[in-house]
């Protein structure tokens, strides 16, 4: 289906996030907002449902533990007991306290890798991915408000347009998909 | 805006500080009487109690001496059961003195007899004989009874204390501990004007109250330390000289090899400069932030942000040696050198909870009207990291101390969880599981229920911390909790509070002319 994209430039994140504010509450759907930093509040504005990443973190981490439970049983119990400093290994239990800080590790490590590979993919911006931003200026010092037409059929075109010029843009542009 | 304490906190602060006062009072005096001994000759001790204490706990104290003295033929003989409470000492001396030479002679069979008959007080001679094998008489320069009577007086051997030792404990616990707050929120202070940070301004004056509560705990642990200084108890076993002078019969070699740092004069101009310090960067930070108020500018900020980088260093240094000096050395003999972070870590962390208690009280009753959810959630993070710090070197001490099981350094948890059990692995697991369960999510962080009820909880873990660095030196097993330790710490809370409000009373609630205070006012993340 034919699809036509509003790209409104600002050069202010203040003026962005009045912008949306005021094209959503005229029942404007904004799909996405380019920023080159972190623009906080602008979630709950553009109705970005709230992150699932600390889900995820917290899944990768439980794995963690287990695999590093389940490495220092075998390594360190089962398959080659050692006895360091009088302290036998013949007992997770028992010895649990000094492997309490390879859990701590392991869990980390495994939270923290898959937590990035997570949102590096579902971005779709692992390296050597094609850039989705529409202009490279917003990875410097621009901001632009994405806008499909598709989302705002319920809008006419004219009202679209004039309301969009209300916001201050500095540029605008249309592309067709 | 300027606040002024309510007649209602005022009645609640007071009445606490008030009710702690009379149930300090009635725990003070019901007390459990303390074993007291008196060497008869080399051979012989008499051991008087007059408290209340049955037959059971009786013949474990027995079975703790005979243990205790190892190597020696130990015998019991009830001399006389006093009946009469109030026993005076030289008089129950002269007559186990009498008596002595009669029950010497008395058969094993009588000593049953007698044992049938334990009253709530009794009065034991005591005899101690070599045994004939007993090797290691050569070694020895103090008879069996010194020893004994030594062990007796020290504590080690007792039902409970001698010297209110459980009072003057639980006082140092609680001026410590509040102590610690305050120095806390003068730290934290110190450290918003060292980084420049902009969020917390509208908290400023908070920090502020609460530092100002300084001179309780100030004067609480001078109290305890010119005690300790002339003798009055016991909690510091190196104040006392005998335990230094080689030719004493308790000389202690560790303790005498500690003596170029532990000695009275050196730890006296130590703790009048921690006190000093602290005390006058205090002062100076509250002058010039009314300075500020009253003149604007940002002349008095940047004076505040070199001194309070000035501060840090001082604090650097002092926050770990008056961990040695006013916790550590209970257990002379023990040392960890992780030991002054772990302190401050857990009183950085108390300080931080008051902050939120206080903070919260005064947004309900409408007097913060710039401190928004971001402020609360900011001081609720401060509370989870600061719990994982805490917990992070609570473990790093364990643990390494655990895994090397190096006598000299294992005895100090031995001890906690021989006699501590519950209270040691307690505290650990209120003051870090709970923060880790309910304050992970962002929206506990910003709700005042969870703050509160949890914040509160660690909190009261937090006096339990101290508590257990302080009391298995000083009470070894001999420690309780009851009406005494109740009563003192609600004294302290109660007070502590009237006084954090009347000092917030004294200032507007907003420092208007700091430089990032619009910074502050639209903090939001």
């Amino acid at each position: 289906m034919a699809d036509k994209v509003i790209y409104a430039m600002y050069d202010d994140d203040d003026t962005l996030m009045n912008g949306a504010k005021h094209l959503v509450k005229e029942g404007v759907k904004v799909s996405d907002v380019y920023s080159p930093m972190p623009l906080h509040g602008i979630d709950p504005i553009i109705g970005v449902e709230p992150t699932r990443l600390g889900i995820a973190a917290f899944l990768y981490g439980l794995t963690g533990t287990m695999l590093a439970i389940i490495g220092i049983r075998y390594m360190m119990i089962i398959d080659w007991p050692m006895n360091i400093g009088g302290k036998p290994n013949f007992s997770l239990h028992e010895n649990m306290l000094s492997f309490v800080p390879i859990f701590f590790e392991f869990t980390v490590l495994c939270a923290a890798h898959g937590m990035a590979i997570t949102y590096l993919l579902r971005n779709k911006t692992l390296p050597g991915m094609p850039a989705r931003n529409p202009d490279p200026r917003t990875t410097d010092d621009k901001f632009i408000i994405e806008i499909k037409s598709s989302e705002n059929a319920h809008i006419e075109d004219k009202k679209l347009s004039d309301l969009i010029k209300s916001t201050g843009f500095i540029e605008i542009e249309e592309k067709k998909y | 805006m300027e606040y002024t304490i309510s007649d209602r906190a005022k009645k609640v602060t007071l009445g606490l500080a008030l009710v702690g006062l009379v149930l300090l009072v009635i725990g003070f005096f019901s007390q459990k009487d303390f074993v007291y001994a008196e060497k008869i000759n080399d051979h012989a001790v008499s051991i008087k109690y007059n408290g209340k204490a049955g037959t059971d706990l009786q013949d474990q104290l027995k079975e703790k001496i005979k243990q205790k003295m190892h190597g020696y033929k130990v015998d019991f003989h009830d001399a006389h059961a006093h009946h009469d409470n109030h026993t005076e000492n030289h008089h129950a001396s002269e007559e186990s003195e009498s008596e002595h030479e009669t029950l010497h002679a008395s058969t094993g069979s009588e000593h049953a007899d007698h044992a049938a008959h334990h009253g709530p007080t009794f009065v034991w001679d005591v005899h101690l004989d070599h045994e004939e094998t007993a090797e290691n008489h050569g070694g020895h320069h103090e008879s069996g009874a010194d020893q004994l009577v030594s062990m007796v007086e020290s504590g080690e051997i007792s039902f409970a204390d001698k010297g209110n030792r459980r009072f003057w404990s639980n006082l140092l616990v609680n001026g410590f501990f509040f102590f610690g707050i305050s120095l806390g929120a003068l730290f934290y202070l110190a450290l918003h004007y060292a980084t420049e940070s902009g969020w917390g301004v509208v908290l400023l004056r908070i920090f502020e109250g609460i530092m100002s509560a300084m001179p309780i705990g100030i004067a609480v642990l001078l109290v305890v330390l010119i005690v300790g200084s002339f003798g009055g108890h016991h909690i510091y076993p190196w104040m006392d000289p005998e335990y230094t002078d080689p030719n004493s019969a308790h000389f202690d070699p560790i303790i005498f090899g500690k003596k170029a740092y532990l000695n009275l004069p050196f730890f006296w101009i130590r703790a009048l400069a921690y006190f000093a310090t602290f005390y006058l960067f205090l002062r100076w930070f509250k002058k010039k932030s009314r300075q500020e108020d009253r003149e604007g500018g940002t002349e008095s900020h940047f004076k505040m942000y070199r001194r309070g980088a000035l501060f840090l260093v001082f604090f650097a240094v002092f926050s770990s040696t008056m961990a040695w000096d006013f916790i550590m050395s209970i257990d002379t003999h023990w040392f960890s050198t992780l030991f002054g972070w772990y302190v401050f870590s857990g009183i950085w962390l108390s300080g931080m909870i008051m902050v939120m208690m206080v903070t919260l009280y005064l947004r309900k009753r409408g007097y913060l009207p710039y401190v928004n959810e971001s402020h609360i959630h900011d001081v609720g993070k401060w509370m989870f990291a600061l719990s994982f710090l805490w917990s992070y070197l609570w473990f790093s001490q364990f643990m390494l101390i655990w895994y090397s099981n190096i006598p000299e350094e294992v005895i100090y948890f031995t001890e906690r969880i021989e006699n501590y059990k519950i209270l040691f692995f307690g505290t650990f697991i209120v003051n870090f599981f709970f923060p880790m369960v309910f304050f992970m999510s962002r929206d506990t962080k910003r709700s005042a229920g969870y703050l509160i009820v949890i914040g509160l909880m660690i909190f009261v873990g937090h006096w339990f911390d101290v508590f257990n660095m302080v009391m298995p030196g000083t009470l070894f097993d001999q420690w309780e909790l009851g009406l005494l330790e109740l009563g003192m710490f609600m004294m302290f809370l109660g007070t502590f509070v009237y006084t954090v409000l009347r000092a917030i009373s004294k200032a507007p609630l907003l420092q208007k002319n700091h430089p990032y205070l619009e910074e502050s006012k639209h903090h939001e993340f």
